[in-house]
Protein backbone atom coordinates (compact mmCIF):
# COMPACT_ATOMS: atom_id res chain seq x y z
CA UNK A 1 0.00 0.00 0.00
CA UNK A 2 1.16 3.48 -0.78
CA UNK A 3 1.85 4.83 2.68
CA UNK A 4 1.14 8.43 1.72
CA UNK A 5 -2.35 7.46 0.52
CA UNK A 6 -2.82 5.17 3.48
CA UNK A 7 -2.05 8.04 5.85
CA UNK A 8 -4.42 10.36 4.06
CA UNK A 9 -7.28 7.90 4.57
CA UNK A 10 -6.96 8.18 8.35
CA UNK A 11 -7.49 11.94 8.24
CA UNK A 12 -11.01 13.18 7.56
CA UNK A 13 -11.28 15.54 4.58
CA UNK A 14 -12.29 19.19 4.71
CA UNK A 15 -16.03 19.73 4.29
CA UNK A 16 -15.34 22.47 1.75
CA UNK A 17 -12.65 20.81 -0.40
CA UNK A 18 -10.62 17.60 -0.76
CA UNK A 19 -7.68 18.67 1.41
CA UNK A 20 -7.06 16.87 4.73
CA UNK A 21 -8.77 18.53 7.70
CA UNK A 22 -6.68 20.16 10.44
CA UNK A 23 -9.64 21.08 12.64
CA UNK A 24 -12.89 19.52 13.75
CA UNK A 25 -15.61 21.78 15.13
CA UNK A 26 -17.65 19.50 17.41
CA UNK A 27 -20.54 21.99 17.73
CA UNK A 28 -21.09 22.26 13.99
CA UNK A 29 -19.73 18.74 13.26
CA UNK A 30 -17.55 20.32 10.62
CA UNK A 31 -14.05 19.50 9.31
CA UNK A 32 -11.86 22.24 7.89
CA UNK A 33 -8.49 22.23 6.13
CA UNK A 34 -5.86 24.93 6.79
CA UNK A 35 -7.14 27.24 4.08
CA UNK A 36 -10.83 26.87 4.90
CA UNK A 37 -10.26 27.22 8.64
CA UNK A 38 -8.49 30.55 8.03
CA UNK A 39 -11.19 31.73 5.65
CA UNK A 40 -13.86 30.72 8.16
CA UNK A 41 -12.15 32.63 11.00
CA UNK A 42 -11.74 35.73 8.81
CA UNK A 43 -15.34 35.47 7.68
CA UNK A 44 -16.60 35.38 11.27
CA UNK A 45 -14.49 38.42 12.18
CA UNK A 46 -15.86 40.34 9.18
CA UNK A 47 -19.37 39.29 10.21
CA UNK A 48 -18.83 40.49 13.82
CA UNK A 49 -17.28 43.78 12.78
CA UNK A 50 -20.03 44.48 10.23
CA UNK A 51 -23.07 43.35 12.21
CA UNK A 52 -22.00 45.17 15.39
CA UNK A 53 -20.88 48.30 13.51
CA UNK A 54 -17.43 48.05 15.09
CA UNK A 55 -15.61 50.05 12.39
CA UNK A 56 -16.74 53.17 10.52
CA UNK A 57 -15.21 55.31 7.80
CA UNK A 58 -12.85 57.86 9.28
CA UNK A 59 -11.99 55.69 12.32
CA UNK A 60 -8.55 55.44 13.83
CA UNK A 61 -8.62 51.97 15.39
CA UNK A 62 -6.03 51.38 18.11
CA UNK A 63 -5.36 47.67 18.46
CA UNK A 64 -4.22 46.62 21.91
CA UNK A 65 -1.26 44.47 20.92
CA UNK A 66 0.25 42.49 23.77
CA UNK A 67 2.32 40.38 21.40
CA UNK A 68 0.49 37.22 22.44
CA UNK A 69 -1.46 35.11 19.97
CA UNK A 70 -4.93 36.68 20.37
CA UNK A 71 -3.93 40.29 19.78
CA UNK A 72 -1.40 39.33 17.09
CA UNK A 73 -4.04 37.38 15.15
CA UNK A 74 -6.51 40.24 15.68
CA UNK A 75 -4.08 42.80 14.27
CA UNK A 76 -3.21 40.60 11.28
CA UNK A 77 -6.87 40.00 10.41
CA UNK A 78 -7.89 43.65 10.85
CA UNK A 79 -4.99 44.79 8.65
CA UNK A 80 -6.24 42.40 5.98
CA UNK A 81 -10.00 43.06 6.13
CA UNK A 82 -10.41 46.70 7.20
CA UNK A 83 -8.60 48.65 4.42
CA UNK A 84 -10.62 46.79 1.76
CA UNK A 85 -13.93 47.72 3.35
CA UNK A 86 -13.59 50.97 5.29
CA UNK A 87 -11.70 54.21 5.00
CA UNK A 88 -10.19 53.62 8.43
CA UNK A 89 -6.66 53.52 9.80
CA UNK A 90 -5.17 50.90 12.13
CA UNK A 91 -2.40 51.48 14.66
CA UNK A 92 -1.08 49.24 17.42
CA UNK A 93 -0.54 50.11 21.08
CA UNK A 94 1.55 47.87 23.31
CA UNK A 95 1.62 48.30 27.06
CA UNK A 96 4.82 47.10 28.71
CA UNK A 97 3.72 46.27 32.24
CA UNK A 98 7.23 45.38 33.32
CA UNK A 99 7.05 41.64 33.97
CA UNK A 100 10.58 40.27 34.04
CA UNK A 101 11.36 37.16 32.04
CA UNK A 102 8.07 37.33 30.11
CA UNK A 103 7.50 40.68 28.47
CA UNK A 104 10.85 41.02 26.65
CA UNK A 105 10.05 38.22 24.22
CA UNK A 106 6.38 39.06 23.64
CA UNK A 107 7.18 42.75 23.02
CA UNK A 108 9.84 41.78 20.51
CA UNK A 109 7.24 39.63 18.77
CA UNK A 110 4.82 42.63 18.71
CA UNK A 111 7.53 44.87 17.23
CA UNK A 112 8.36 42.48 14.41
CA UNK A 113 4.69 41.93 13.58
CA UNK A 114 3.96 45.66 13.24
CA UNK A 115 7.09 46.09 11.11
CA UNK A 116 5.99 43.24 8.90
CA UNK A 117 2.48 44.70 8.55
CA UNK A 118 3.88 48.19 8.11
CA UNK A 119 1.73 49.89 10.72
CA UNK A 120 2.42 52.51 13.37
CA UNK A 121 3.29 51.07 16.78
CA UNK A 122 3.15 52.93 20.09
CA UNK A 123 4.72 51.33 23.15
CA UNK A 124 3.87 52.72 26.59
CA UNK A 125 5.30 51.47 29.87
CA UNK A 126 3.90 51.18 33.41
CA UNK A 127 7.24 52.61 34.50
CA UNK A 128 6.69 55.88 32.63
CA UNK A 129 2.94 56.10 33.31
CA UNK A 130 2.78 54.99 36.94
CA UNK A 131 6.40 55.42 38.04
CA UNK A 132 6.97 51.68 38.64
CA UNK A 133 6.90 48.34 36.82
CA UNK A 134 4.11 45.84 37.63
CA UNK A 135 6.67 43.64 39.39
CA UNK A 136 7.70 46.41 41.77
CA UNK A 137 4.18 47.82 42.21
CA UNK A 138 2.87 44.45 43.34
CA UNK A 139 5.57 43.81 45.89
CA UNK A 140 4.03 41.36 48.30
CA UNK A 141 0.59 41.12 46.64
CA UNK A 142 1.11 38.50 43.89
CA UNK A 143 -2.40 37.12 44.42
CA UNK A 144 -3.90 40.37 43.20
CA UNK A 145 -1.62 40.51 40.18
CA UNK A 146 -4.18 39.92 37.43
CA UNK A 147 -6.81 42.23 38.89
CA UNK A 148 -4.30 45.02 39.45
CA UNK A 149 -2.63 44.52 36.09
CA UNK A 150 -5.99 44.45 34.28
CA UNK A 151 -7.13 47.76 35.79
CA UNK A 152 -3.81 49.52 35.13
CA UNK A 153 -3.44 48.11 31.63
CA UNK A 154 -6.92 49.38 30.75
CA UNK A 155 -5.96 52.86 31.92
CA UNK A 156 -2.64 52.73 30.06
CA UNK A 157 -4.47 51.82 26.84
CA UNK A 158 -7.09 54.53 27.29
CA UNK A 159 -4.45 57.18 27.95
CA UNK A 160 -2.34 56.08 24.98
CA UNK A 161 -5.38 55.85 22.69
CA UNK A 162 -6.56 59.33 23.72
CA UNK A 163 -3.07 60.68 23.13
CA UNK A 164 -3.14 59.61 19.48
CA UNK A 165 -6.84 60.58 19.07
CA UNK A 166 -7.97 57.00 18.39
CA UNK A 167 -11.71 56.55 17.90
CA UNK A 168 -11.81 53.00 19.24
CA UNK A 169 -9.70 50.40 21.02
CA UNK A 170 -9.78 46.87 19.60
CA UNK A 171 -8.87 44.04 21.96
CA UNK A 172 -8.18 40.35 21.29
CA UNK A 173 -10.83 38.97 23.66
CA UNK A 174 -12.12 35.68 22.29
CA UNK A 175 -15.19 33.51 22.79
CA UNK A 176 -13.61 31.51 25.63
CA UNK A 177 -12.50 34.67 27.46
CA UNK A 178 -16.05 36.02 27.31
CA UNK A 179 -17.64 32.80 28.60
CA UNK A 180 -15.05 32.63 31.42
CA UNK A 181 -15.76 36.23 32.43
CA UNK A 182 -19.48 35.51 32.74
CA UNK A 183 -18.80 32.40 34.86
CA UNK A 184 -16.32 34.29 37.04
CA UNK A 185 -18.86 37.03 37.73
CA UNK A 186 -21.45 34.41 38.69
CA UNK A 187 -19.03 32.57 40.95
CA UNK A 188 -18.02 35.80 42.67
CA UNK A 189 -21.63 36.90 42.95
CA UNK A 190 -20.63 40.12 41.21
CA UNK A 191 -23.95 40.97 39.60
CA UNK A 192 -23.10 44.60 39.00
CA UNK A 193 -20.32 43.54 36.67
CA UNK A 194 -22.37 40.69 35.21
CA UNK A 195 -25.13 43.08 34.18
CA UNK A 196 -22.90 45.94 33.10
CA UNK A 197 -23.63 47.11 29.61
CA UNK A 198 -20.42 48.26 28.00
CA UNK A 199 -22.21 50.60 25.57
CA UNK A 200 -23.29 52.78 28.51
CA UNK A 201 -19.60 53.36 29.28
CA UNK A 202 -19.19 55.03 25.92
CA UNK A 203 -21.85 57.62 26.68
CA UNK A 204 -19.86 58.44 29.77
CA UNK A 205 -16.75 59.56 27.96
CA UNK A 206 -14.79 56.34 27.55
CA UNK A 207 -13.27 55.46 24.18
CA UNK A 208 -15.33 52.80 22.42
CA UNK A 209 -13.98 49.28 22.91
CA UNK A 210 -14.48 46.62 20.25
CA UNK A 211 -13.85 42.85 20.38
CA UNK A 212 -13.74 41.56 16.80
CA UNK A 213 -12.63 38.04 17.89
CA UNK A 214 -15.58 37.50 20.22
CA UNK A 215 -17.03 34.74 18.01
CA UNK A 216 -13.74 32.84 17.60
CA UNK A 217 -12.48 30.33 20.18
CA UNK A 218 -8.97 30.02 21.53
CA UNK A 219 -8.12 26.83 19.64
CA UNK A 220 -9.15 28.36 16.31
CA UNK A 221 -7.04 31.44 17.05
CA UNK A 222 -4.04 29.27 17.94
CA UNK A 223 -4.41 27.27 14.72
CA UNK A 224 -4.81 30.47 12.68
CA UNK A 225 -1.63 31.82 14.25
CA UNK A 226 0.33 28.60 13.63
CA UNK A 227 -0.86 28.20 10.04
CA UNK A 228 -0.01 31.79 9.14
CA UNK A 229 3.20 31.87 11.17
CA UNK A 230 2.02 34.93 13.13
CA UNK A 231 3.53 34.12 16.50
CA UNK A 232 6.01 31.45 17.43
CA UNK A 233 6.05 29.72 20.78
CA UNK A 234 5.82 32.42 23.44
CA UNK A 235 6.15 32.22 27.21
CA UNK A 236 3.03 32.50 29.38
CA UNK A 237 2.62 35.26 31.94
CA UNK A 238 4.21 34.10 35.23
CA UNK A 239 1.26 35.56 37.17
CA UNK A 240 -1.34 33.61 35.15
CA UNK A 241 -1.22 30.49 37.31
CA UNK A 242 -2.23 32.47 40.39
CA UNK A 243 -5.38 33.61 38.68
CA UNK A 244 -8.91 32.51 39.46
CA UNK A 245 -9.40 32.61 35.69
CA UNK A 246 -7.08 29.60 35.29
CA UNK A 247 -9.42 27.49 37.43
CA UNK A 248 -12.50 28.75 35.64
CA UNK A 249 -10.85 28.09 32.26
CA UNK A 250 -10.43 24.38 33.02
CA UNK A 251 -14.06 24.23 34.12
CA UNK A 252 -15.31 26.09 31.03
CA UNK A 253 -13.26 23.91 28.67
CA UNK A 254 -14.68 20.77 30.31
CA UNK A 255 -18.25 22.06 29.98
CA UNK A 256 -17.67 23.07 26.34
CA UNK A 257 -16.20 19.66 25.54
CA UNK A 258 -19.11 17.75 27.08
CA UNK A 259 -21.73 20.16 25.73
CA UNK A 260 -20.53 21.77 22.48
CA UNK A 261 -21.89 25.30 22.09
CA UNK A 262 -22.25 25.84 25.87
CA UNK A 263 -19.84 28.81 25.85
CA UNK A 264 -21.96 30.53 23.25
CA UNK A 265 -25.10 29.94 25.28
CA UNK A 266 -23.42 31.24 28.47
CA UNK A 267 -22.67 34.52 26.67
CA UNK A 268 -26.11 34.76 25.08
CA UNK A 269 -27.68 34.22 28.49
CA UNK A 270 -25.63 37.04 29.96
CA UNK A 271 -26.57 39.35 27.08
CA UNK A 272 -30.30 38.81 27.53
CA UNK A 273 -29.95 39.17 31.29
CA UNK A 274 -28.20 42.49 30.82
CA UNK A 275 -30.91 43.57 28.31
CA UNK A 276 -33.63 42.70 30.83
CA UNK A 277 -31.78 44.45 33.63
CA UNK A 278 -31.62 47.68 31.66
CA UNK A 279 -35.41 47.87 31.90
CA UNK A 280 -35.62 47.39 35.65
CA UNK A 281 -32.35 48.49 37.21
CA UNK A 282 -32.00 52.21 37.91
CA UNK A 283 -29.70 53.95 35.47
CA UNK A 284 -26.23 54.74 36.76
CA UNK A 285 -25.80 58.21 38.21
CA UNK A 286 -24.36 61.29 36.56
CA UNK A 287 -20.85 61.09 35.12
CA UNK A 288 -18.18 61.93 37.68
CA UNK A 289 -14.54 62.61 37.00
CA UNK A 290 -11.57 61.20 38.87
CA UNK A 291 -10.12 63.72 41.32
CA UNK A 292 -6.61 62.49 40.53
CA UNK A 293 -6.48 61.96 36.76
CA UNK A 294 -9.73 63.44 35.43
CA UNK A 295 -10.96 60.24 33.75
CA UNK A 296 -14.70 59.60 33.77
CA UNK A 297 -15.58 57.23 36.63
CA UNK A 298 -18.31 56.26 39.08
CA UNK A 299 -16.70 57.19 42.41
CA UNK A 300 -14.56 60.09 43.66
CA UNK A 301 -11.44 58.57 42.03
CA UNK A 302 -11.16 56.05 39.16
CA UNK A 303 -10.32 52.37 39.79
CA UNK A 304 -6.75 52.79 38.55
CA UNK A 305 -5.96 55.80 40.76
CA UNK A 306 -7.62 54.13 43.75
CA UNK A 307 -5.53 51.02 43.20
CA UNK A 308 -2.28 52.94 42.70
CA UNK A 309 -2.87 54.87 45.92
CA UNK A 310 -3.37 51.57 47.75
CA UNK A 311 -0.33 49.86 46.21
CA UNK A 312 2.00 52.76 46.83
CA UNK A 313 1.20 52.86 50.56
CA UNK B 1 3.89 5.27 17.98
CA UNK B 2 5.79 7.92 19.78
CA UNK B 3 3.80 10.41 21.83
CA UNK B 4 5.10 13.72 23.16
CA UNK B 5 2.93 15.49 25.74
CA UNK B 6 2.79 19.27 26.40
CA UNK B 7 5.08 18.97 29.43
CA UNK B 8 7.77 17.45 27.19
CA UNK B 9 7.46 13.88 28.45
CA UNK B 10 7.46 11.22 25.76
CA UNK B 11 6.27 7.66 25.67
CA UNK B 12 6.33 4.85 23.15
CA UNK B 13 3.01 3.24 22.43
CA UNK B 14 1.81 0.25 20.43
CA UNK B 15 1.08 0.94 16.76
CA UNK B 16 -2.54 -0.19 17.11
CA UNK B 17 -4.85 2.25 15.34
CA UNK B 18 -6.61 4.68 17.68
CA UNK B 19 -8.14 8.14 17.47
CA UNK B 20 -6.51 11.30 18.78
CA UNK B 21 -9.51 11.80 21.09
CA UNK B 22 -9.07 8.37 22.68
CA UNK B 23 -5.38 9.00 23.15
CA UNK B 24 -5.94 12.44 24.74
CA UNK B 25 -8.81 11.51 27.02
CA UNK B 26 -6.73 8.53 28.16
CA UNK B 27 -4.08 11.03 29.27
CA UNK B 28 -6.73 13.20 30.96
CA UNK B 29 -6.31 15.94 28.37
CA UNK B 30 -9.28 17.94 27.08
CA UNK B 31 -8.92 17.98 23.25
CA UNK B 32 -10.17 21.59 23.20
CA UNK B 33 -7.13 22.70 25.14
CA UNK B 34 -4.49 21.24 22.84
CA UNK B 35 -3.26 21.16 19.25
CA UNK B 36 -2.00 17.85 17.87
CA UNK B 37 0.47 17.18 15.06
CA UNK B 38 1.34 13.92 13.36
CA UNK B 39 4.76 13.77 11.76
CA UNK B 40 4.81 17.57 11.95
CA UNK B 41 1.39 18.19 10.38
CA UNK B 42 -1.73 19.48 12.14
CA UNK B 43 -4.47 16.87 12.51
CA UNK B 44 -8.05 17.04 13.83
CA UNK B 45 -8.97 15.20 17.03
CA UNK B 46 -11.02 12.54 15.23
CA UNK B 47 -8.09 11.49 13.02
CA UNK B 48 -6.91 7.90 13.32
CA UNK B 49 -3.26 7.39 14.18
CA UNK B 50 -1.24 4.20 14.04
CA UNK B 51 2.04 2.51 13.17
CA UNK B 52 5.20 4.54 13.68
CA UNK B 53 3.47 7.94 13.82
CA UNK B 54 5.22 10.71 15.71
CA UNK B 55 2.44 12.44 17.67
CA UNK B 56 3.02 15.74 19.45
CA UNK B 57 0.55 17.47 21.71
CA UNK B 58 0.87 21.24 22.30
CA UNK B 59 -1.08 23.30 24.83
CA UNK B 60 -3.23 26.07 23.39
CA UNK B 61 -1.37 29.10 24.75
CA UNK B 62 -3.50 31.46 26.79
CA UNK B 63 -3.69 35.17 26.80
CA UNK B 64 -2.77 38.14 24.79
ZN1 LIG C 1 -10.77 22.98 2.58
ZN1 LIG D 1 -7.95 58.40 37.95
Amino acid sequence: MDTATGKRDCIPSCDSCDEPAVYFNPGLQRHLCERHLCLDVEHRVIESVTSHGMVHDGDLVAVGLSGGKDSSVLLSILCCIVPERWDAEIVAITVDEGIAGYREETIQSAVSLTQQLGIQHHIVTFQSLFGKTLDSLLGSYPLRACTACGILRKKAFSDAAREIAATSIATGHNLDDAAQSVLMNYLRGDFERLLRDSSSMEDRGFIRRIKPLHEVNEKEITLYSMINGITGHLPECPYATTAFRAEVRTLQAAIEYQHPGASHRIIQGQESLSEQAKKTVRPCGAVRYCATCGDPCSGPVCQACGLLAGLKK
Amino acid sequence: MRLQLPDGTTCDMSGEPTTVTTLLTGCNINPLEVIVTRNGRLIPEDATISGSDDIRVYLVAHGG
